[in-house]
């Protein structure tokens, strides 16, 4: 009992990292319309920006702030410059863009940073861990569910409770009656995918300490957002935070009994779900 | 003009055979063409390049000539897939004429480039932890480097007991391929005679990242030490987890099978503290071959080589040395020189067992330093021990190397 404690409270630290990289895709995907290929680079290019921000200010706390801005202005870019060149054109060519984007990235970061990975501690104060009375935990992962819970609930309540937030929402229901009633459609697109960007960059941040920094570590990432969306509901933004838990939680509490399965029942929970619900857990279409 | 007849066209298949033929015979003898399979894409696509550097250093050092003949030296990329690894090397074996295949760097991939290298008559070496390529699925043309599981085993289990006598309760977490399942059947066996409990023993994928699962489980465990079998970025991925859980300083971690300097650099200092380290080689090894090669790496990359790197121009040089012994570019005849080649080579004495093809050498064993006592950022751990114990013969699977 004590161990499937520990698990899943393991699985939702975990979970709350997809849900973060799911909810800016998901974000993404429903607003532009575009499966976004390159979100594991842009979740790898916000750890390294994070681990050279350090480096040069020498705080964490600092460089977690600036990193994932760094990387929204460049999502700001790749879809002011690149994508919405590429309307017109059509939606396989915008895939296309993304998914050669993503080679890019991963190639200026070996290019930037080196082909070897790197560790990164995490800062002095949230090193080791604390007794919880049923598992030692480490400080470090308790800070990143806290951290990414109260992300998940800012963008939520930005979704909600805000008018440019309303006017996400709606975008993602109908592109075309949000353009009719005078709103500027391209703007809205430019900044989506640069809070999608954002919450990429600031999960590569979050998970630098963790799992460390290599130049593949956004392609292990997007399989799983692309699960994410999928079990939640392409482009739903209550489902992407859903499935990303559910994930995090299946695979640590499967880990517990059947170590062999623990990648497996990632795409097991989707089939199951996709079976069930075509549409996903939350999803309308 | 006359009608032409079956004996002008005989005449002329006759002429056309005397100088294609031939043309195309010269054009075999006119080079040797090697073939590393190494990982450019995929699990390991970190090691790949650096492999390669490996084994063109060993082909420079002869001026990439064997017996007067130039060599072509060909890379494909085994992506770590089975599948593409087979096809790459039955494409430049065809297309190319390479009778000579090094690589790749995963046993699971590695066996069934064996059977293509059984299958089509070319030479075959590969360094790594499966046993079956010396073991169950030997024979004529596969070669092992690395040192057989037994002698890993061997050597971490034996000196990390003599200097942690009261670590007796481990938990293992073991890579579930090839590679882990025979390495773990040996660290059990010889953990035997040391009165070892092994507490748990998770297995995971090849490419796991998230060890938090596995590590909060261990931590249950409340092991004496932790033994990791499993290899580049999974063995980096863990042994950071381990430490973000606060296992490690505290209990002693023991990386079983590393590529040592590649994993190492990866991991902070603080990490590395009470880190134990079984590899196939460390680039202190003092042996003059290994210096040289160390030196000469260093000079020309900047930093010292791992396992990897060292292994390519291991093996290599080691096939070199069969055709400097059989005085001949065939492949048979290259196979039949290392079968029982005994040289002073990479890590010290090395010999090829003639019933197996296992390589029998020297494994070695070190402890990481503490932060305040590097020398410099790349001295990472102090060699303690070393071990060239054999797999014994009961534990022998190869009973019949077959014909050529």
């Amino acid at each position: 009992m004590t161990l499937l404690l520990g698990q899943i409270l393991n699985g939702i630290a975990t979970g709350m990292l997809y849900a973060l990289m799911g909810l800016g895709l998901a974000l993404i995907a429903g607003i532009l319309n575009i499966p976004n290929f390159a979100h594991g680079a842009l979740f790898a290019v916000g750890a390294y920006l994070t681990v050279s921000a350090i480096g040069a200010l020498g705080n964490f706390w600092i460089a977690l702030l600036l990193a994932p801005v760094g990387v929204a202005l460049l999502g700001l870019l790749i879809e002011y410059l690149g994508i919405r060149r590429l309307y017109a054109a059509g939606h396989d060519y915008q895939l296309l863009f993304t998914f050669g984007l993503s080679l890019i990235l991963a190639e200026s970061i070996i290019l930037v940073w080196g082909p070897v990975g790197i560790s990164q501690l995490p800062p002095p104060i949230l090193r080791g861990g604390v007794d919880l009375g049923f598992t030692f935990y480490p400080k470090y992962r308790l800070f990143v569910m806290l951290a990414a819970g109260l992300l998940i609930v800012g963008t939520w309540l930005f979704l909600e409770k805000t008018r440019y937030g309303a006017i996400m929402r709606a975008g993602i229901e109908n592109k075309e009656m949000v353009s009719l009633l005078g709103i500027d459609i391209h703007r809205l697109f430019t900044v989506a995918f640069a809070l999608g960007a954002y919450l990429a960059g600031i999960a590569g941040a979050l998970t630098a300490p963790i799992r460390g920094l290599s130049p593949g570590m956004g392609v292990d990432m997007l399989g799983i957002a692309f699960v994410v969306v999928a079990l939640g509901g392409m482009g739903n933004i209550l489902g992407a935070i859903a499935a990303g838990l559910l994930i995090g939680v299946a695979q640590a509490v499967v880990a517990a009994y059947w170590t062999e399965a623990s990648v497996a029942v990632i795409y097991l929970v989707m089939a199951a779900v996709l079976v069930l619900r075509p549409q996903g857990l939350f999803g309308t279409r | 003009m006359g009608e032409l007849k079956r004996r002008d066209i005989l005449k002329a298949g006759a002429a056309a055979a005397a100088l294609g033929f031939p043309a195309i015979i010269r054009a075999q003898q006119k080079e040797l063409v090697m073939l590393g399979i190494w990982p450019a894409t995929g699990a390991f696509s970190d090691v790949g390049p650096i492999l390669d550097r490996g084994m063109k250093m060993a082909l420079e050092e002869r001026d990439m000539k064997i017996k007067g003949l130039p060599v072509k030296y060909i890379v494909r990329d085994s992506a770590t897939q089975a599948g593409a690894a087979t096809r790459r090397v039955e494409e430049a074996v065809d297309g190319e004429g390479a009778k000579f295949v090094i690589g790749p760097w995963s046993s699971g991939v590695a066996l069934a480039v064996s059977e293509v290298a059984k299958r089509k008559k070319v030479f075959h070496y590969f360094s790594g932890g499966t046993e079956d390529i010396s073991g169950a699925r030997c024979h004529r043309y596969s070669f092992q480097w690395a040192a057989s599981p037994y002698t890993a085993a061997k050597t971490v289990v034996d000196s990390f007991m003599k200097a942690n006598p009261k670590a007796k309760r481990w938990h293992l977490l073991v890579a579930d391929y090839a590679f882990g399942w025979s390495v773990e059947k040996y660290i059990k066996e010889v953990g035997k005679s040391h009165g070892i409990e092994f507490v748990g023993a998770d297995r995971h994928p090849l490419g796991e990242r998230e060890f938090s699962n596995y590590v909060q489980k261990a931590a249950a465990n409340r092991p004496d030490a932790v033994a990791m079998i499993n290899f580049g970025l999974d063995a980096v991925a863990g042994a950071r987890e381990i430490f973000n859980f606060g296992l490690t300083p505290k209990v002693p971690l023991i990386m079983t099978w590393s590529s040592g300097v590649e994993e190492l650099v990866q991991l902070a200092p603080e990490i590395r503290e009470n880190i134990w380290v079984g590899s196939n080689f460390y680039y202190t090894a003092d042996t003059p071959v290994a210096k040289k090669f160390v030196a000469d790496y260093q000079k020309k990359f900047g930093s010292p080589p791992g396992y990897a790197p060292s292994a390519a121009y291991g093996m290599t040089r080691m096939m070199l040395h069969a055709f400097d012994k059989a005085k001949s570019v065939e492949v048979r005849d290259v196979v039949t020189a290392l079968e029982g080649i005994e040289v002073d080579d990479l890590v010290g004495r090395m010999k090829v067992d003639a019933k197996t093809h296992q390589t029998l050498r020297p494994y070695f064993f070190m402890r990481c330093k503490p932060k305040s006592a590097m020398k410099h950022p790349m001295d990472f751990a102090d060699v303690i021990a070393t071990g060239d114990a054999p797999l014994p013969p009961e534990y022998a699977a190869c009973k019949d190397l077959g014909g050529f």
